[in-house]
């Protein structure tokens, strides 16, 4: 299993959205893309991600309707909404500016100052 | 074109739509969350297995991964922000306990919701109509960035300056927190179209740029271009696609094909799409052509100004860089720029009189103001709602006892008051519709189309609003009383509850209650009623000449019609020589048409006289009577005879002719009736600076009576009234025509072609009201039987709500006494004395409200100017006392009356 990194405070939902603009996809699903993805590097505790599901399902940055999931089994899934759309570009720009800032000052050399 | 919905908005609907499901269907949305958590729990359980682990391991690792589930469903309500619901404690249950009280007390039910539905319906009516013209976002992409832009004058506050060209150019040129700045102005002209026929059509002329603040594009050819702004470009024209589709056939080689403006050939190079109306309700544009060398500082055509806020730019941000620039201008041309103020704000302001910051809160204030109209009905309900709460004391103690907490009984009482006033908000919401719907067709007959931002329905921040306002009356409603009927000790209601006593001691507050309740009954109901009254007289009463065969016209001359900077004193008289001018051609060709019998002019069109003073010479009074300036014809043309003395001659109208006709009303009120020719008056005007010097105009002799032809104003009974001859050369300002048609002419069929007419004898004019004289007289009297309408159903439903509310209070203190009454009697007091102590103290409470309501209402009145001793309210006043007071008696009267019914031994053995 490779390194686990930390899930940075309020990047969650950045996630969640992120996975679930790659398609319609149940709670479980999510939980699954994200690690997929990141190559295990990324896990989420599992029950933490109901919560977060609930409150942007709240905000109607995503809707959900009840389908049949890969075991024959009713299942909940979730889709982004235009608002959802709209927010995970915003979140991508600002988390974008964030690492080239970051990134900016950790490469700035002595002599630069 | 149309972005339907913004964030803000569907984020707004969607937490509501999330909390209904967590309110109202709270048992399937727990099921469905337990249901996910399974699934979940069982796919990762499958994983496991797959991964190697045995069935009873994997799900216990599935379990333990998953972590706790009754901590994630509390965080799970959390997040669909139930916490509060739950805190509150509201259920369905209460919702259905709620409408079973409803039904329950049917007549406390129906009072409490007509009233509220009234109030509500009102309070939403004046929210979404102001809503709709200022508030309301542009369907333009990014609509809430475009702005209008105007110059103030301080000395002359809501009329701002539109000779801006100057302004606009060097604006254009230097303004960077707004981008694409715009301008257009409004021509009306002639649209004649090959093998077509001639239309009269407004136009916009708009610099190209307004398209690109629009960020419409067009669906055939091309919007208007820069390059066609320039001198000597050839003339184009762009066109909505209503316009296509009805004046062109939707001919599909629209674009390329000439028409001719007036009589300048335009080639048409665009189609906007359908729907699009721009920048006010306009359907033509063609290129507005600005160039600064034609007008001086100050001068050339009106024009409006509008762009779009640059990226990441406020409104406050542009104003700043506005009025950095304005002072700059102020400095260099002090004479004509010190005393403007360059505005930017939201785009419709512009458009709906919203002029000065303090017309803005007018608006604001009418808003808010009948929102207070339901706090108002609120409070009454609450009376009548704590009455009942009051009975209930017993109620509430045992299940307080029981163990309900505090909260879940005020709870309990909130979701009944909240069912209430929902059924209100869902009426009065339903009364709204109908009123937009009512205002919409009468939009669209009385001014053709309405601004194209402006959608008058059931918006959702309408549909918002009112059920915010819901619950602020289920709040003063339930919520109030509930904390006072729950504020006492619970053993103390409990052992009140054995000795069958109601445990709400009220006296003091419900004293001043009724007496509040009164005196404010008292005080308004009165002078509505009386308006009520005023107004639907008013909309019975008819002129007496023959309506229905008369045209109303009344025009003016556009402000730029020469060229001036209009503060010169040859300004003045440059606009009054044209004005004159085309206003004479203009009656000698309607006085050719076959069709017309006859047409005169005045200052104000007859039955809509300006009032002002006069004093009859020898007597020395002074008197209110309602002046007109009149075509020495008028009479003739309107069939009004001469009663006494002779009708105006051509000569009256010379300077210092000094002559005057008077109605009979003048004749008999003002001079006293008796011969009154050759009695001589004279008008006493205020000095102009409004300090209230006098000045006297000279004396004018009366030469003639005629009768009385039009009705006076709603809230007069009589309007003396007096005609001064006028000559067309001396005229300023607006002139209405009255135009006679003959027997048989469609007096509707005239008015397109007058308009026609007036366009080809001068297209500066323009007409401010054309209209058959009875439609005019019929919409007069609809807007009057309205306003009726509406003042008596508030009044009404006040009236209604008070009389219940002064009902419930005075029966329950009576009743609170019951037991001292039954006493009294018991011990040998004389009935008869008993009651009157009762009704001598209901009376007091009833006299002091009717008291301190007279004297309200006189200090009203009198701030107004009237006084209800004079008249104002004095028939129906008595009406409202009587009602108040014989409810007050009738109220005290059941109760007493039980009282004295009680056997003595039952009253000592309750204890």
């Amino acid at each position: 299993m490779p390194d686990q990194a930390e899930l940075l405070p309020g990047t969650l939902d950045l996630l969640i959205l992120k996975a679930i603009s790659l398609g319609e996809v149940h709670g479980y699903g999510v939980l699954l893309r994200i690690e997929e993805i990141s190559g295990g590097a990324l896990m989420i505790q599992q029950g933490a991600l109901y919560p977060a599901l609930y409150r942007l399902e709240h905000q109607g940055l995503i809707e959900s309707e009840w389908g049949k999931s890969e075991n024959n089994r009713r299942a909940k899934y979730y889709r982004l909404t235009r608002a959802g759309r709209r927010r995970l570009g915003e979140e991508e720009a600002n988390w974008n500016r964030l690492v080239n800032a970051i990134g900016a000052v950790l490469r700035a050399r002595p002599q630069e100052l | 074109m149309r972005v339907p919905g913004s964030p803000a908005l569907s984020g707004l609907l969607a937490r509501l739509r999330s909390q209904w499901r967590g309110v109202f269907r709270r048992a399937d949305v727990e099921a469905e969350m337990r249901e996910e958590f399974e699934h979940h729990i069982a796919l990762r359980t499958e994983d496991l297995i797959r991964r190697g682990l045995s069935p009873s391991e994997a799900a216990r690792r599935a379990r333990i991964e998953f972590g706790h589930i009754e901590s994630h469903s509390e965080a799970a309500r959390a997040a669909r922000g139930l916490r509060l619901f739950d805190r509150l404690g509201v259920s369905w249950l209460d919702v259905k306990l709620g409408v079973r009280m409803l039904v329950k007390y049917p007549w406390l039910s129906l009072v409490s919701v007509a009233g509220m539905a009234v109030a509500i319906a009102i309070g939403a009516g004046g929210f979404g109509i102001i809503y709709a013209l200022m508030d309301a976002p542009l369907p333009l992409d990014e609509g809430e960035r475009v702005v209008s832009i105007q110059n103030s004058d301080v000395t002359n506050p809501g009329s701002p300056d539109r000779r801006a060209v100057h302004d606009f150019l060097l604006w254009r040129e230097q303004l960077r927190s707004v981008h694409d700045l715009s301008a257009f102005t409004e021509d009306v002209r002639m649209l004649t179209i090959p093998s077509g026929g001639s239309h009269l059509v407004e136009v916009a002329r708009m610099t190209a740029s307004g398209f690109r603040v629009a960020r419409v594009a067009p669906i055939l050819g091309r919007p208007l271009l820069d390059a066609d702004e320039r001198a000597g470009a050839p003339p184009v024209l762009v066109i909505a696609y209503e316009e296509w589709q009805s004046r062109f056939g939707g001919d599909p080689a629209i674009i390329g094909r000439t028409v001719r403006l007036d009589n300048t050939v335009h080639t048409v190079v665009g189609v906007m799409p359908e729907g699009f109306r721009f920048p006010v309700d306009h359907r033509y544009w063609v290129p507005l052509r600005l160039d600064p060398a034609a007008y001086e500082l100050g001068g050339g055509p009106e024009i409006w100004m509008f762009g779009r806020l640059a990226d990441g730019v406020s409104l406050e941000q542009a104003q700043a860089e506005l009025t950095t620039i304005g002072q700059r201008m102020a400095a260099a041309h002090p004479e004509t720029h010190e005393r403007l103020r360059p505005w930017i704000r939201p785009y419709t302001h512009a458009f709906v009189g919203v002029d000065s910051p303090a017309r803005a809160w007018e608006y604001r204030a009418v808003q808010i103001g009948l929102s207070l109209l339901l706090i108002v009905v609120a409070v009454n309900v609450a009376a009548l709602v704590y009455a009942r709460t009051a009975a209930r004391t017993g109620e509430i103690a045992v299940r307080t006892a029981l163990g309900a907490s505090r909260r879940r009984v005020v709870t309990r009482l909130f979701a009944e008051a909240l069912v209430l006033s929902l059924a209100a908000a869902v009426i009065g919401l339903s009364i709204a519709e109908i009123g937009f719907e009512w205002i919409r067709v009468l939009a669209t007959r009385e001014v053709g189309e309405l601004p194209f931002w402006m959608d008058l329905r059931l918006s959702p921040i309408l549909i918002a609003y009112v059920l915010g306002l819901a619950v602020l009356a289920g709040v003063i409603v339930g919520v109030v009383p509930a904390l006072q009927a729950t504020g006492r000790s619970v053993q103390g209601s409990l052992q009140r509850l054995s000795s069958r006593r109601s445990g709400m001691q009220l006296g003091r507050t419900w004293t001043t209650l009724i007496v509040v309740q009164v005196a404010i009954a008292v005080a308004a109901l009165p002078y509505a009623l009386y308006s009520a009254g005023r107004f639907a007289r008013s909309a019975a009463a008819v002129p007496d000449y023959p309506v229905d065969e008369f045209v109303h016209a009344s025009f003016s001359i556009r402000g730029d019609a020469v060229p001036a900077d209009p503060d010169t004193a040859s300004y003045e008289a440059a606009i009054a020589a044209r004005f004159a001018a085309s206003a004479a051609e203009l009656l000698r060709r309607i006085e050719a048409e076959p069709e017309v019998a006859g047409v005169a002019f005045a200052s104000h069109y007859p039955g809509s006289e300006r009032v002002g003073q006069i004093e009859v010479e020898g007597a020395g009074t002074r008197s209110p009577v309602w002046f007109n300036q009149v075509d020495v014809d008028l009479f003739t043309v309107f069939g009004i005879p001469v009663l006494a003395g002779r009708g105006f001659v051509q000569a009256d109208a010379a300077p210092g002719a000094n002559t005057v006709i008077v109605d009979r009303a003048f004749a008999e009120q003002v001079v006293g009736g008796g011969n009154v020719i050759g009695r001589r008056i004279r008008r006493i005007e205020r000095g102009e600076d409004g300090t209230g010097e006098v000045e006297v105009g000279p004396w004018l002799e009366i030469v003639g009576v005629v009768p009385t032809f039009t009705p006076p104003p709603p809230f007069e009974s009589v309007a003396p009234k007096l005609y001064q001859p006028l000559a067309l050369a001396d005229v300023q300002g607006p002139l209405h025509l009255g135009i006679r048609m003959r027997p048989g002419a469609a007096p509707a069929s005239f008015v397109g072609r007058l308009r026609e007419t007036a366009h080809a004898v001068d297209p500066a004019l323009r007409f401010v009201d054309l209209q058959p004289a009875l439609q005019e007289v019929r919409g007069r009297r609809e807007g009057l039987i309205i306003l009726a309408v509406l003042i008596a159903a508030v009044t009404a439903s006040v009236l209604l709500l008070s009389a219940a509310g002064i009902y419930a209070m005075m029966s329950f203190i009576v009743a609170t006494r019951r037991r001292e009454i039954g006493i009294r009697a018991a011990l040998g007091a004389d009935p008869r004395r008993i009651l009157t102590g009762v009704f001598g103290r209901a009376a007091r409470q009833l006299g002091g409200g009717v008291l301190a309501g007279l004297l309200l209402a006189e200090a009203g009145l009198r701030a107004v100017g009237g006084s209800w001793l004079r008249g104002e309210g004095a028939h129906e006043l008595p009406i409202v006392v009587a009602i108040m007071v014989a409810i007050g008696l009738l109220a005290a009267l059941g109760p007493a009356r039980r009282g004295l019914a009680v056997q003595p031994a039952e009253v000592l053995h309750e204890d």
